[in-house]
């Protein structure tokens, strides 16, 4: 298993569009992945579970992951998040 | 007979008979299977998921004939939802672990996510509660095996007055696109706003926000829906009821009239030149404006396009917006205000929560903390401004400091994109809102950094007499004939005059009749307003002598309240010029 921490910098936040995207990617991965915010810990594949986490801008969110290609899924998804989900210039 | 008060978010006026519609939500029983009937139950989803699917899309064409390609995110989150493998995968969990119908899996699931929803804060998250409720339900109903889609989303059987708690974002959309519903009377409707949008775009009346229409309302009732007014009347006395067909017939002409008084030309009849323009919220919205009359586009207000998240924010995304619109109203000016948030209750709760909003972290002072997103919004417009008609609008200013730091930020964003090749040839214009009062006071200070102002009369009637005019105890008390209000007005343009700079009005002041009547005999000529109001204002200009008005108006100064001054001047213009002020449409 393995772990990273990911701020939110994209200016929306977790909202639905980039809540698909990053279920859509985690959807790609074998690994189980869990995004835990605060108190809660949802599922990366869930895009509903993501929506829950309601996590706004400036928001630390950790990533984890636990399988065969747990190393990749968080790079992936951790670059998603750097990126600010593609949605800013 | 009885009256109902509620929020007219979309012109016109009907009567009809009503439709009660109760939110037809399947009664889902706990009904066990067994092991056996697992795959079968899990068949029956896969195909409710598919018949969904299908619904959706058909619903989406739909809006985009009346709608355009902005159609989408009336129900993007939804599709985004049926096509989430987990979500589903979640479903088919419950029926194989609880050996349960799919109809109760996917209900138990559904109060899961609510409940997970209900504790959130953060509104805009919030909003999405509705999105899933939607789908989920949408998912039930396509269970059954003839799978009659809600009564709700079918068409209403003739033409009725649809009466509902509230609808689905899909309800809205299939309702409506069914031009058969006369008019819309909800108890809620606040929260989202693609209903009152999607009505506005059809043209069907209706008044959201009513409370509690729905226990007030019988189905075969006869109900009239008075949005001039903002009243639903229950059972209208035969008297009242001719008075509304008065109204409709007068409403229907006015319609006629419409596209006739677009063509005349802005001046009244003694010559004397005004402008009007439109407020949109929606991008969408600057494709039709113009066939109301509107001369340009005087407030786009961007706050939208900042708490949707479909539009998301980026530079990029906004430079095609603002680009969009502006070749739309070419070569008509128009004017981006920038985001005004902090006071609105739809308001992420991204900022800390503050005891007086309204006095608070709001509009350019969150923005010259949090500069970034600020800049961003300064960029994409000037790249926009390609076409050479597009001015910026900054809310919310009270000093020189503010508006010398947003010029600092103008000019970094400029070199950014002369770096980047990105700059066309033209400055955007600046301008400031004119909505408290200190701001007034600065006028000839301001004037030196600023090519424009524009009058927020909401807002400086709230400042100045200190009232909100949502708080019901208080609303009375807010008035745009109050004594201190005339003054003001009278100073903004004097001192603009001095300035030497043009001054427009985007309150609501602008689109009613005697208030307006009242701004343009102050020496007023550029209003901004709601698309539909401005025939209508356009027509009782066009009736008028400039020179006879400001005569009239000029003797306002004298009254010491506010109810001489409107009782002055609505006698005095009914004396000059017979039914001007008459509130049906029609006269115009």
């Amino acid at each position: 298993m393995i772990e990273k921490k990911q701020q939110i910098i994209n200016k929306l936040g977790l909202h639905a569009r980039a809540a698909a995207k990053l279920s859509h990617l985690a959807n790609m991965f074998s690994s189980d992945i869990y995004l835990i915010y605060d108190e809660d810990k949802v599922n990366a594949k869930s895009l509903l579970g993501i929506l829950t986490l309601a996590a706004s801008v400036g928001s630390e969110i950790t990533l984890q992951a636990t399988g065969e290609d747990e190393k990749e899924a968080i790079e992936a998804i951790g670059g998603l998040f750097d990126r600010k989900f593609d949605e800013e210039s | 007979m009885l009256r109902i008060k509620g929020k007219a978010v979309s012109p016109g006026i009907a009567m009809g008979r009503a439709q009660l519609h109760d939110v037809i939500r399947e009664v889902v029983l706990a009904e066990s299977i067994g092991e056996r009937a697992v795959e079968r139950e899990i068949w029956r989803l896969e195909n409710a998921v598919k018949k969904s699917r299908a619904q959706l899309k058909k619903i989406h064409l739909g809006l985009q004939k009346i709608m355009g390609k902005d159609a989408a995110f009336i129900i993007e989150t939804q599709v985004m939802l049926l096509g989430d493998s987990h979500l589903l995968g979640e479903i088919k969990e419950t029926i194989k672990g609880k050996l349960v119908k799919a109809e109760w899996a996917i209900h138990s699931v559904e109060k899961k996510y609510l409940e997970i929803f209900r504790a959130i804060p953060d509104l805009s998250f919030k909003a999405k509660s509705n999105d899933v409720s939607d789908v989920l339900n949408r998912l039930i109903s396509n269970l059954k095996r003839s799978a009659p889609v809600r009564a709700a989303a079918t068409a209403p059987p003739g033409p009725v007055i649809l009466v509902a708690d509230d609808i689905t974002p899909s309800e809205a959309a299939t309702l409506m696109s069914h031009k058969r519903l006369l008019g819309l009377v909800l108890n809620k409707g606040g929260e989202t706003s693609h209903t009152a949008i999607l009505a506005r775009t059809l043209g069907i009346p209706a008044i959201l926000d009513t409370g509690n229409a729905t226990e007030l309302i019988a189905s075969d009732d006869t109900v009239a829906l008075d949005s001039v007014r903002g009243e639903v009347i229950v059972q209208p006395t035969p008297e009242v009821a001719a008075e509304i067909g008065g109204k409709i017939d007068k409403f229907t002409l006015y319609k006629e009239r419409l596209k006739e008084l677009s063509q005349l030309p802005e001046l009244t009849r003694d010559g004397h030149q005004f402008h009007l323009l439109a407020n949109i919220e929606l991008p969408f919205e600057s494709e039709i404006v113009q066939s109301y009359g509107a001369k340009g586009i005087g407030l786009y207000r961007t706050e939208y396009l900042y708490l949707d998240s479909k539009a998301g924010i980026s530079e990029d995304e906004q430079y095609l917006v603002y680009k969009k619109i502006a070749q739309n109203i070419f070569p008509h000016p128009l004017v981006v205000r920038t985001y005004d948030l902090g006071r609105d209750k739809s308001e992420s709760a991204r900022s800390p929560r503050e005891e007086n909003p309204s006095l608070g972290l709001m509009a350019v002072r969150r923005f010259l903390r949090d500069r970034e997103p600020f800049k961003t919004q300064i960029k994409a417009v000037m790249r926009a401004n390609a076409s050479g008609n597009i001015r910026i609008l900054f809310p919310m200013v009270t000093e020189v400091e503010e508006v010398r730091a947003i010029r600092a930020i103008m000019a970094e964003a400029k070199k950014e994109l002369q770096r980047a090749g990105a700059y066309p040839k033209r400055d955007v214009q600046v301008g400031i809102m004119l909505e408290i009062p200190a701001a007034v006071r600065l006028i000839r200070h301001l004037g030196n950094d600023v090519d424009f102002f524009s009058v927020g009369t909401n807002d400086l009637i709230q400042y100045l007499l200190a009232v909100d005019r949502n708080n019901a105890d208080v609303a009375h008390l807010f008035s745009p004939f109050h004594p201190a209000i005339v003054h003001i007005l009278k100073e903004i343009r004097r001192e603009a005059d001095r300035a030497g700079k043009e001054v427009a009005v985007c309150g609501e002041m602008a689109g009613r009749r005697l208030p307006a009547l009242m701004l343009l005999g102050l020496g007023f000529a550029n209003f901004s307003m709601n698309a539909l109001a401005i025939a209508e204002i356009k027509g009782v200009f066009t009736r008028i002598h400039y020179s006879r008005l400001r005569r009239i108006v000029s003797r306002l100064e004298f009254f010491a309240t506010r109810g001489e001054i409107e009782g002055f001047l609505r006698t005095e213009l009914e004396k000059a010029y017979p039914g001007l002020l008459q509130e049906s449409q029609g006269s115009a």
